[in-house]
Order: structure tokens, then C-alpha cells, then sequence
């Protein structure tokens, strides 16, 4: 029985500075593997894209038959997208928060339809009774990827207006004589900067990298132009969706560094995509 | 000193108190007539009226849920009443939207726009009245140099304390000169220090601009120290409105008696068809208002009882408080009632837990209500 109750009796504790200090010691070697992993498995397909490529193609891709007019339209499209999904997106999140908080659950299974239902479903069945001349237009895809938009910029907002107090900053607003609008537009927009431009990152970079609905519709947006063109000369394709990772990368850091900036000045949170996060006075 | 029917005959007695206290007064009237408000089943106003004369600070007091908060925004025009009507001046703004209705609020929490500084803040209200920039900027800094925040006038919200933004959403809502302001527990999220200073601060502006005010806040002392008079709200009603010094000296219900201030329940018996009751030996007048029949309770407040150590007296004492240059001295009385009795500390100095003690109701009318167990 001794031996067994020796057995059984844990180690003394280690003292816990020597402890915390121990666990300093070893949790950034973990911290450095997993990084590398996460590291090999995002950059090794790069590097083996850019090495199929090869330097010169970057030369000619710019001057490839196809590149800047699908480019644009791609850019084009992103625009109209994010001008839409703003304009309906906003004010229809700011009437729930405000309104209607009971329907916030019912409104955000509604936006993530687009993400259950299959982009190819979607696009099936609007082409089967979307007017004619609106079926050749290329706006067309451009509402709907508002659809396709719909779930991102909704979150995006409803996490932002979840940071900020609505109801009370609406009617101060409107108790000083401010009406709707200008309660819209001076007060809530202003707070919601890092909400707008986390659903711009996500609505850019979700239009600028669509086949599916695109090459249904026998549009050749940049993504579309990619697979094609990777028919006739795979190393500039190639080449093209390293450019367009890269751009939409830079684009994406320059909206964090922005928004980050401006969210620092007036005490809002750090910039992340879903940003939820309370502001703090400085006590009493 | 009843409720609802007795409001404007109120309305004048607050105001000549308030003028004594507050000095030159002006301003808007402001009326509020049987206003009712349903939310599901809950009745949140049940046909509450209330008047407060120009420049009067009134206070409405109750416990959570009794229509307080409602009252006020239906004045500040963020909630409709079912039926009544609120007069600005004799005139019915019931169906006017808040942001016309000309009234400055401060809210319970805090309510500063975080994209501007202080002073834009205070400057927000003046901009909506189109007024021109370098005015504009002129009046919002003087507002805050009279709340003392001048040095912090390029702050954002996030770097001001608690207590300095409701500074600057009380300047803001003063900006305007608004013809009403609206207090939504202003104080209520402040530490105890903060929100003394900020109470007096409030008062003082208040009394100084004479702006008509109506203040909701569940504190007690707040509404007693601050306000020309105060309302108590019970279930939607008003139960009473009076001067602070009448509504803890003559409360008009055992509700009112009960919630403002400490009251003892002593039970008694009724005598002389309810006019007077016998209480601790001692036979005392009813005061009005309570039932004149069935077993009731006298309500007596501490300072209204008097103690002293007595071999065979007919209570022991069963704990003190030490409040400074007042005891509260806890007595079990036979029957095990227990009772609270506010004596000078100095008197208390001979009475200790376990000694024994006469409490005596000196002979002056009470307050009657139906017993509690």
C-alpha cells in the first residue's frame, strides 16, 4: 500500500515562476513551427506557380490580347458591387439594429443563403428569367454579385454596428435636431468606417476572384480570361494570377492601414474583418 | 398631498419653492395629460399627468419598471403614448418627431459621437441649427468652459473619463439652449465621488440658465438634493409630487413613506373609527390617507421614535450603526418586532447590543397602512 500511495502521490508543483518561465521558454519554438508550417503551405504553391511562370512572362502579361479589358471589367463590376451592396446593405442593418433587433437572426439566415445555395444554381436560374437585355449586359453579374456579396457585407456591418451603441447615438442625434439622414450619414457612418471597409476588402476581393457565375454568363471577367488564356499560353496565366494576387493583397493591406489609422485616432477597434469590439473609457 | 388629480396645484407650490431656491427663472412649461402606454400586457404609464412650471427642475423617482424612463421619452419624442397628450407650453407636440422638438437630453449611458471631439461634439446640435462655423465653434467652446472642460476640448470620447463625457453630453445638450432638458440617470454609471461633483454641477447650470428640467433617476438622494420636486412613480402612476422636505416629512401613501427614506412599520390598533391609533402604549391622531379599518401598522421614521436604556423596558438592542454625529440604534421590541431608532451618538454611548431599552412614539400623527407580516 506504501508503495502504491508513493506511486500515486503527485511531483511537488514546480515553483511557478520557474514554471511560467519554463513555458516562456518553450512556447515560441511552437509558435515558430507552426508558423513555418502555415508558412510552406500557403508560399510552396506560390513559389512553384512563379517558378512554372517564369520572370519573363510578367514581361508580357500586361500587353497579352484580353488582360486590361478583363481587368477592368472585373474592377468594374467590384465598384458597382460594393456601390449596391452599401446602398442597400446599410441602411437595411441600421433599421434592423434600430428597429427591429428581434429580426437580426432571421435577416442573417436570409444573407447566408448565397453561400448554401450554389453559385451555379443561382446563376442557372437567373438567367432563365432575366429579361433579355438585361442577360447581355455585363451589369447583370454585377447585381448578382450583390447576391453573392450579401452574406460578407452583411456580417461585416452587423459586427460593426454590434461595436458601437446605435440606438443611443441615433437619438442623441436626434434629440440635438439631427434627422435620419444626417444621423446616417454624420454619426453612424463615420463609426462604421472599419465595418465598410472590412465588407469592401471581402466584397473586392470576392468579385475580383469569381469564375463560376462569370463564365456561365459568358462574361470574360479577369478570372474567366485567366482560364482561357491558360488554353493558349499557361505560363502568362500563370504569371496574370500571381499580378492579381499580389494587387489584391496590396489592396487589402492599404485598406487595414487606412482603416487601422482612423480607428486608432477616434479609439475604435483594430481593423479585422469581422470586427467586434467595445469601446473603453479611461474609468470614471 | 394625493397623486395624478392634485399634480398642478403641485405644480404651483414647486414653483414658488423652486424660486427660492433657484433664483430668476424663465423658460417653457411643460404638461404632461393622462398619458397611458402599453408595452404587451405590461401597462408602462397608466393615465399619468404631471405639470412642471418654467424653470422647474422636477425629478421623477420609482423603482425599475414603474413608467419613469417612458415618461421621459415620450416627452424626448423616442416613444408615442397610447393616449394623452404632452403640452411644450400649451402646446400638444405629441405628434412632433424628436429631432423638432427642440429639447436637450443626457443619457444614461454614455452618448458622445466617438468620430468628433469634445468640441464637435457640442458643436453637433449648433450645426444642425445652421448656425455658421466661427460661431459655432465660439458657443461650443464656451459651453465647455463651463463645465470645465476648455483643456479637453480636442479629446475624443475614448480619452475622456466617464464622468468628463457626461460633462460634455450635459454642454452638448446645453448648446442648444433647449427649451426643455431631459436627465436619463445621467449620474447612474459614475463612481460615488464623480457623481456628487457632477450633481451639483448640474444643479447649479441648471438653476443658472433656468431651463425647465425633467430628471429621471432611481436614487433617492439624488432627487431629493437635487430636484425643485420630486415625483414618485409607482406602476405607472404617480403616487405623489411634492417639495423633497414634505415628501419625506408627510408622505401621501405607505408606498412613498416606504421608498424614500427608512420607515418603521410598528403594528397598532385603530380607535375613534380610524382617526387615531394606539401604538407602543401611546394613543396618536391618523394622519389622512391610510385604511380606517382591519389590523394596520403605524409608519414611523427613526428620528420620530425615541430610545433610552430602562431596566424592563419594552425592547433590546439587537445592533448600532455609527453615522457620524447620528446612531442608528436596531431595537426588538416584545412581540418581536424590530424596529430602527435614530438617536445623537453621544446617547447611544450607554446602549450596547443585549441592553435593555423604552422606545417611545411622541405623540404627533402617523401614517397608517395595512399590516405586513
Amino acid at each position: 500500500m506504501a508503495a502504491v500511495t508513493t506511486e500515486r502521490t503527485p511531483a511537488p508543483a514546480p515553483a511557478p515562476a520557474a514554471a511560467r518561465a519554463r513555458r516562456r521558454g518553450r512556447a515560441p519554438v511552437w509558435r515558430w513551427v507552426i508558423l513555418l508550417i502555415a508558412g510552406l503551405y500557403f508560399l510552396l504553391p506560390l513559389y512553384a506557380a512563379l517558378r512554372f511562370a517564369g520572370l519573363k512572362a510578367f514581361g508580357t502579361v500586361f500587353t497579352s490580347p484580353g488582360f486590361v479589358p478583363s481587368l477592368w471589367l472585373s474592377i468594374r463590376l467590384a465598384a458597382v458591387t460594393w456601390l449596391i451592396s452599401m446602398v442597400l446593405m446599410i441602411p437595411t442593418t441600421v433599421y434592423v439594429h434600430l428597429r427591429m433587433p428581434g429580426m437580426r437572426r432571421l435577416l442573417e439566415s436570409v444573407t447566408i443563403l448565397p453561400i448554401v445555395i450554389p453559385p451555379v444554381v443561382l446563376i442557372i436560374g437567373v438567367l432563365q428569367v432575366m429579361p433579355l437585355s438585361l442577360r447581355a449586359s455585363v451589369w447583370m453579374l454585377g447585381l448578382e454579385y450583390v447576391i453573392l456579396a450579401m452574406p460578407f457585407a452583411y456580417r461585416a456591418l452587423d459586427a460593426g454596428l454590434r461595436a458601437i451603441d446605435v440606438k443611443t447615438l441615433t437619438e442623441a442625434s436626434n434629440s440635438l435636431g439631427g434627422g435620419m439622414f444626417t444621423t446616417l450619414w454624420r454619426v453612424l457612418l463615420p463609426n462604421l468606417r472599419t465595418a465598410v471597409l472590412s465588407a469592401t476588402i471581402l466584397i473586392v476581393a470576392m468579385v475580383l476572384g469569381e469564375f463560376t457565375m462569370a463564365s456561365l454568363a459568358l462574361k470574360e471577367t479577369f478570372p474567366v480570361w485567366i482560364v482561357l488564356f491558360d488554353q493558349l499560353n499557361a505560363n502568362i496565366s500563370v504569371a496574370a494570377s500571381i499580378f492579381a494576387l499580389v494587387v489584391t493583397w496590396l489592396f487589402l493591406m492599404l485598406i487595414t492601414v487606412i482603416a487601422t489609422r482612423q480607428s486608432r485616432r477616434t479609439g475604435g477597434a483594430e481593423v479585422t474583418l469581422f470586427t467586434v469590439a467595445p469601446r473603453e473609457t479611461i474609468g470614471n | 398631498m394625493t397623486a395624478n388629480e392634485t399634480t398642478t396645484a403641485k405644480a404651483a407650490a414647486g414653483t414658488a419653492g423652486a424660486g427660492a431656491a433657484g433664483g430668476t427663472r424663465g423658460g417653457t412649461s411643460v404638461s404632461l395629460r393622462s398619458l397611458t402606454r402599453t408595452f404587451g400586457a405590461t401597462r408602462a404609464l397608466d393615465e399619468m399627468s404631471l405639470d412642471i412650471a418654467p424653470g422647474e427642475l422636477v425629478a421623477l423617482l420609482g423603482p425599475s419598471g414603474c413608467g419613469k424612463t417612458t415618461a421621459l421619452r415620450i416627452v424626448a419624442g423616442f416613444e408615442f403614448a397610447d393616449s394623452g397628450e404632452v403640452l411644450i407650453d400649451g402646446r400638444d407636440v405629441s405628434g412632433v418627431p424628436a429631432s423638432r422638438r427642440d429639447m436637450g437630453m443626457v443619457f444614461q449611458s454614455y452618448s458622445l459621437f466617438p468620430n468628433m471631439s469634445a468640441l464637435d461634439n457640442v458643436a453637433f446640435g449648433l450645426r444642425m441649427r445652421k448656425v455658421g462655423g466661427a460661431d459655432r465653434r465660439k458657443r461650443a467652446a464656451e459651453l465647455l468652459e463651463m463645465v470645465g472642460l476648455a483643456p479637453q476640448a480636442g479629446q475624443f470620447p475614448h480619452q475622456l473619463s466617464g464622468g468628463q463625457q457626461q460633462r460634455v453630453a450635459l454642454a452638448r445638450a446645453l448648446a442648444v439652449e433647449p427649451r426643455v432638458l431631459l436627465l436619463d440617470e445621467p449620474l447612474s454609471a459614475l463612481d460615488a465621488k464623480v457623481r456628487l461633483q457632477l450633481r451639483e454641477q448640474i444643479r447649479n447650470l441648471q438653476q443658472r440658465l433656468g431651463t425647465t428640467t425633467l430628471f429621471v433617476t432611481h436614487d433617492q438622494e439624488e432627487a431629493l438634493s437635487m430636484a425643485d420636486r420630486v415625483g414618485v412613480m409607482r406602476a405607472g402612476k404617480l403616487e405623489q409630487i411634492a417639495q423633497p422636505a414634505e415628501l419625506y416629512a408627510r408622505p401621501a401613501t405607505a408606498f412613498v413613506a416606504e421608498f424614500v427614506g427608512t420607515m418603521n412599520r410598528l403594528p397598532g390598533e385603530l380607535g375613534d373609527e380610524g382617526r387615531s391609533i394606539t401604538v407602543l402604549g401611546v394613543t396618536v391622531p391618523v394622519q389622512e390617507g391610510g385604511p380606517d379599518s382591519g389590523p394596520v401598522d403605524a409608519l414611523v421614521r427613526p428620528e420620530n421614535l425615541t430610545v433610552a436604556p430602562a431596566d424592563g423596558g419594552n425592547g433590546i438592542v439587537t445592533g448600532l450603526t455609527f453615522l457620524g454625529a447620528v446612531t442608528r440604534v436596531a431595537v426588538r421590541l416584545s412581540g418581536d418586532t424590530e424596529v430602527a431608532v435614530d438617536v445623537s451618538s453621544a446617547a447611544a454611548l450607554p446602549m450596547t447590543p443585549g441592553t435593555a431599552v423604552q422606545v417611545n412614539l411622541p405623540p404627533v400623527p402617523v401614517l397608517v397602512a395595512h399590516h405586513e407580516d
